[in-house]
């Protein structure tokens, strides 16, 4: 019942967070920020705009991109695998990546391109992330996971690292926003989408906060107080890191990913699987 | 509706002018002054835009893309034209490359006066210029004195 909740009401708790991620990051370059409520406001203006389409499949593409994303978030919750939910994850990408292929805007092509370097930096990272939860408890459900006697963040502390490295390149925020460089291709992939279309994808962005934060609060296993600070200190730092520095190219997102982040977890799970206190 | 009015996105575009209108553009995005409190972000995607904020005298080059840019703004949107030079090209006037400000070629809605503005007046034209963009619908709206072969020359007849 509580997961059903959550799988509807996801949309609009992940509005919450980027209410709360607007204000502190206001907040952090001692600003006043919108209101808490502003990407709602967002959602209703886009909602009263005419819409405009470059053609119905780019449109398309839009909406299948949020109803996917809607749908991974629904596996996770009820369909109880998260090696699945991973996979619908990456056909929530799949889907806008092809409809930021299919118009002629050299910047919405070159943002699809970028997308995809971004899925392959993050994507190992989770599946590894999720390999480890099943060597901790067993499962790879994730009501196994919360109801483990042990914190997995104890065993799994480099595997946690891995994953603060990546959740930049999933949420395309500063070091690695490389996929919507807002002064550079100007939103990328969702560059052509506006109005009611632009609200779809805007709205699945939203659902990727919840989806992501999500694996986070796993590292806190049954105790649920130290998952929910986890999922602060990770929030606040990803808004940290966000606000304090530039934009790096896509090469060295890479490289970050492939040559530190994956040994780290690798290692992790490596000294796991040998029976040793990592 | 009154909620529409909380979250305006601006498209900025500089149409040849000396920069200094958007420095000040600039400087009403950082703390002191912070248009986010109204909801406004500067997007740079007509597309996704609902204000167009426009500076400087309009160049013969930039001409049409003004006009481009206007048109790939979907409705209801507003026009906020900023500073001595869009008024009637201010201190390029008659000059040989200017089109002497943007009255001839887009609908303006809001006009700041000033050499630059001061932040204030931005601030203070940015919200009429909500005002005015609340009463507004999804009706098509239209560029000053076109034509279908202008239409076309740009690109847009197949909206």
């Amino acid at each position: 019942m509580m997961a059903i909740l959550f799988t509807l009401f996801a949309p609009i708790i992940g509005g919450f967070m980027y209410g709360i991620e607007r204000v502190v990051k206001a907040r952090m370059q001692s600003r006043i920020g919108p209101p808490l409520l502003q990407p709602f406001y967002d959602f209703v203006k886009l909602m009263e705009k005419r819409p405009m389409m470059v053609h119905s499949f780019h449109a398309f593409m839009g909406i299948v991109f949020f109803i996917s994303t809607w749908f991974a978030m629904a596996v996770l919750m009820l369909g109880n695998d998260l090696l699945i939910a991973v996979f619908f994850h990456i056909i929530s990408i799949l889907a806008l990546t092809i409809g930021a292929f299919s118009v002629r805007s050299s910047y919405s092509i070159m943002g699809a391109m970028r997308e995809l370097i971004h899925l392959v930096s993050y994507e190992p990272v989770i599946i590894l992330v999720v390999v480890a939860f099943y060597l901790v408890t067993g499962s790879f459900d994730y009501r196994m996971i919360l109801s483990a006697d042990t914190i997995p963040l104890l065993k799994l502390p480099l595997v946690f690292i891995a994953l603060v490295g990546t959740i930049p390149m999933l949420l395309h925020k500063s070091p690695f926003d490389i996929a919507e460089a807002h002064q550079e291709i100007i939103g990328g992939p969702d560059i052509e989408y506006s109005g009611p279309f632009y609200e779809a994808v805007y709205t699945g962005r939203w659902i990727e906060y919840v989806y992501v934060f999500f694996l986070v609060f796993l590292f806190g296993g049954s105790n649920y107080f130290v998952g929910g600070l986890l999922v602060v200190f990770t929030f606040l730092l990803i808004m940290a890191i966000d606000n304090s520095t530039a934009r790096l190219d896509y090469r060295k997102m890479l490289k970050f990913a492939w040559f530190i982040l994956i040994p780290l977890a690798i290692v992790n799970i490596f000294f796991l699987a040998l029976g040793g206190n990592s | 509706m009154s909620m529409r009015s909380k979250s305006p996105w601006i498209l900025h575009y500089n149409t040849g002018g000396c920069n200094g209108c958007d420095i000040e553009i600039l400087a009403a995005l950082g703390p002191k002054y912070d248009i986010e409190r109204f909801g406004m972000l500067n997007r740079g995607n007509p597309k996704q835009s609902d204000i167009l904020l426009v500076t400087g005298p309009v160049t013969l080059k930039c001409k049409n893309v003004l006009r481009r840019l206007y048109l790939e703004m979907p409705e209801p949107k507003v026009v906020v034209a900023m500073g001595a030079c869009t008024h009637g090209g201010g201190v390029f006037r008659h000059l040989y490359h200017v089109e002497n400000g943007v009255n001839g070629i887009v609908p303006v809605d809001v006009w700041i006066p000033g050499c630059t503005p001061r932040i204030e007046a931005i601030i203070d034209g940015l919200i009429e210029g909500v005002e005015i963009w609340k009463g507004k619908t999804k009706e098509k709206e239209y560029l000053v004195g076109h034509g279908d072969d202008l239409l076309k020359k740009i690109g847009a007849i197949d909206d």
